[in-house]
């Protein structure tokens, strides 16, 4: 007695219900944990790239260069085997033996961080260059200090220029989590491979697992897409 | 109201002033030492051709550049600069924001803030710089902006105005501060013709109300009849200055004479 | 610096570049032919036809270029009448299956390009090769397609790039290219940082060179605009 479809994805005994929708969430929230941390490393890498000074320049430049010309799975496999080599290490020396590792979740949002950030250093970099300079003396004439201008100038209108470019690169984010299947990471990818093994049902849960990517891209996208035009209203005439 | 000790202090003391204030881009000496003051309630006129320094003058008097040498004093206080690499330095952000708070400036190309609306622009600086209550800024901003016209405009956003209502939104949101000193450059510049009148009007009405107004324009009628001073910028010195009478009815210097011939000539 | 070592790595992970080149260049090749074809479905008057290629580029922009892997590889296989065509000796190959996953892929993106591209052709220099009389595959060979050659080719050039990262993923479905060569190394020595540091060289030279002969062509184009505007 095989159980039918509908058994199989429903919440019941024989069903992966539950579990797929709990690995979802697992992807939803290493997407947003990746992508957040990408952002500090996009905004330190705009600064960066920004700098008058040559050495910061140049350290942008290696980071971005590296982070998207090499393939994001072998930065997930670099940071997994290097991070518990280096963690076992630092371990060992502070006088405690054994073998240690991080959790693969922790491990995934770095790795997703440094990708994306390295892609959002270009996003916040050129919508830093879009500013109107102008409006930024406008602002120091009015005896604005610079942590206000940053804060109350600078950082909403480069937020609203960059915006676009983030959405592109959370939906390239979304997709990049399935990579953390090949660490032991129990996403959705992951989930649906393990379903598909003991179902033999490959094609039935990977299609559901491209399902629920397709929903959740489509949904924050659309999100996104309102967050956009509500902020891009000021620039409508 | 000002409380006749400070119109003592104001009338010995200038507003404004400059010692040997020099300035360069790269090779390029573009201020070459100008000795400059301003008092209470003078409306002075800059004039000068293209190139002549007149923004840069204009631009040092509240450090949106930095001077290569001189002095600067304004309401009396001698501004903190100390020496850098090719340019002077602030010595003290404090005092600088501080002062700047008491020096308005009107852009040529307004520079209101495009992510706020026309209220907010007004609002922004006395609400966050100065401190002050918004309640109470809201009311003096909403009465600033029917002064010029705006009251219907309140809540859009700069990119949804013309340019003659951008420039009197920006010449409000310098008002509200209720600054000491007014600094304009070339406000009209980058109007269309049919534009630059509404903006005249208002910057006539503010000469008339007695404030400290310093001016660089083309709009030669304007300088004539309003200014009660005008500095003529010639390569980066003080060509020629005097009430415009003096200036105007010619025969006072012969460069100025060239000038104002060149500009009738159009 | 262990030099024997890193040269070591360097032999063995440069014996898996052919695999590499070979999956991007087939899958770009295939892809840019489906492209086409999915690009002219999508303009195309007959609704179903636009539909399909819509949910095309829908469905394989939308998901991971892992799970349309799996889906290809794991899943295909339970289709019988697949197991039983001609086509299962090359859809049991991990090979083919990576091949088959990056050409649909990049289809999809591809197709968006040429879309992007068609729609940036001025519509006054169409209008003016209709008004000398031209029309149909004449207008479109001489002018519309050219111009639309050079708005689209920095995209495509980047495009390349992400297709020759792609082919990555074809090493968790045992493809033995530099990526499935620098896993067993890694997993083998725990020396992750050299391994990554000589596989990461060689992907970076790999775009380098991409991005290098996509600037020739398109500095060749330009030249050839700028010739016939003189
Ligand atoms: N940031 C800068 N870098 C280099 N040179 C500059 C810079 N700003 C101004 N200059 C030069 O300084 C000189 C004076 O410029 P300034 O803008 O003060 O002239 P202006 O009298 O305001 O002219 P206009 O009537 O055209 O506005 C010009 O030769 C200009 O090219
Ligand atoms: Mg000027």
């Amino acid at each position: 007695m095989t159980p039918g479809t509908f058994e199989l994805l429903g919440f019941g005994p024989q069903g992966w219900g539950f579990l797929l929708l709990k690995a979802a969430g697992t992807t939803i929230a290493a997407a947003i944990c990746g992508f957040f941390l990408g952002s500090l490393f996009g905004l330190l890498g705009a600064a960066l790239k920004l700098s008058s000074l040559l050495a910061p320049r140049m350290i942008g430049q290696f980071y971005t260069t590296i982070f998207r010309g090499v393939p994001e799975i072998l930065i997930v496999y670099l940071l997994f085997f290097g991070g518990s080599v280096a963690v076992t290490q630092v371990m060992n020396l502070g006088g405690f033996p054994g073998f240690y590792s991080l959790p693969v979740f922790v491990i995934g949002v770095i790795a997703i961080g440094l990708v994306s950030g390295a892609y959002q250093t270009e996003a916040y970099r050129s919508a830093f260059l879009r500013l109107n300079r102008g409006q930024i003396e406008a602002g120091a004439a009015c005896g604005m200090p610079r942590h206000l201008l940053l804060r109350r100038i600078i950082a909403p209108q480069t937020l609203r220029f960059a915006l676009p470019a983030l959405g592109n690169i959370w939906q390239s984010v979304l997709k990049e989590t399935s990579l953390l299947s090949v660490i032991g990471l129990t996403e959705l990818l992951r989930q649906a491979g393990t379903a598909a093994g003991s179902t033999r049902q490959p094609l039935l849960f990977y299609g559901i697992a491209a399902i629920l990517f397709l929903i959740i891209g489509r949904m924050t996208g659309a999100a996104l897409g309102g967050l956009e035009r509500h902020l891009a209203k000021p620039w409508s005439r | 109201m000002t409380s006749p000790m400070q119109a003592n202090t104001a009338n010995t003391s200038p507003v404004i002033a400059t010692e040997g204030l020099r300035k360069h881009f790269g090779t390029v000496e573009v201020l070459k030492g100008i000795d400059f003051s301003a008092r209470d309630g003078e409306v002075i006129s800059i004039l000068g051709a293209s190139g002549s320094g007149k923004s840069t003058f204009l631009r040092c008097l509240n450090l949106l550049e930095m001077p290569s040498a001189g002095r600067l004093h304004i309401f009396g206080e001698e501004v903190g600069l100390r020496a850098g690499k090719d340019r002077l330095r602030i010595a003290n952000r404090r005092q600088v924001d501080r002062l700047r708070t008491q020096v308005a400036m009107v852009f040529q190309n307004f520079c209101l803030w495009s992510h706020m609306t026309v209220l907010e622009n007004l609002m922004e600086a006395p609400v966050h710089v100065q401190g002050r209550s918004r309640a109470e800024i809201r009311e003096e901003a909403e009465a600033m902006l029917a002064r010029v016209g705006l009251t219907a405009r309140r809540d859009a956003y700069p990119a949804q105005l013309s340019g003659g209502q951008q420039q009197r939104a920006a010449i409000a949101r310098a008002l509200v501060m209720k600054p000491r000193v007014l600094l304009f450059d070339e406000p009209t510049s980058a109007l269309d013709p049919e534009l630059v009148g509404e903006v005249l009007k208002v910057m006539r009405d503010l000469a008339d109300e007695g404030r400290t107004m310093l001016i660089v324009t083309h709009e030669m009628a304007f300088a004539r009849d309003v200014s009660s001073r005008i500095l003529f910028l010639d390569q980066g010195q003080i060509g020629a200055e005097g009430t415009p009478q003096q200036l105007f009815g010619g025969g006072h210097n012969p460069r100025f004479d060239q000038f104002v011939s060149r500009f009738n000539q159009g | 610096m262990d030099w024997p070592f890193l040269i070591d790595v360097a032999r063995q992970l440069l014996s898996g570049v052919p695999l590499t080149l070979q999956l991007a260049g087939s899958g770009l090749l295939a892809g840019g032919v489906l492209a086409v074809l999915v690009a002219s479905a999508a303009a195309s008057g007959i609704a179903p036809l636009r539909w399909i290629a819509l949910a095309h580029v829908e469905v394989f922009r939308g998901t991971p270029l892992l799970v349309q892997i799996f889906l290809i590889y794991y899943g295909l296989g339970q289709i019988p009448e697949l197991r039983d065509s001609f086509l299962w000796p090359f859809l049991r190959e991990p090979y083919w299956c990576a091949i088959l996953a990056l050409a649909l892929n990049t289809s999809a993106y591809t197709a968006e390009i040429i879309r992007g591209a068609l729609q940036a052709v001025p519509e006054g220099e169409v209008e003016a090769a209709r008004a000398a009389g031209m029309s149909g595959v004449l207008l479109r060979r001489r002018i519309t397609w050219p111009i639309a050659l050079r708005h689209g080719i920095a995209l495509y050039g980047s495009e390349v790039i992400l297709m020759v990262k792609a082919t990555s993923l074809a090493s968790v479905i045992t493809v033995a290219e530099v990526t499935n060569i620098s896993y067993r190394l890694i997993s083998s020595t725990y020396r992750a940082l050299e391994v990554f540091v000589v596989a990461g060289a060689i992907y970076l030279a790999l775009t380098f060179l991409v991005s290098l002969a996509v600037a020739l062509v398109e500095r060749r184009l330009n030249a050839h605009h700028a010739h016939r505007r003189t």
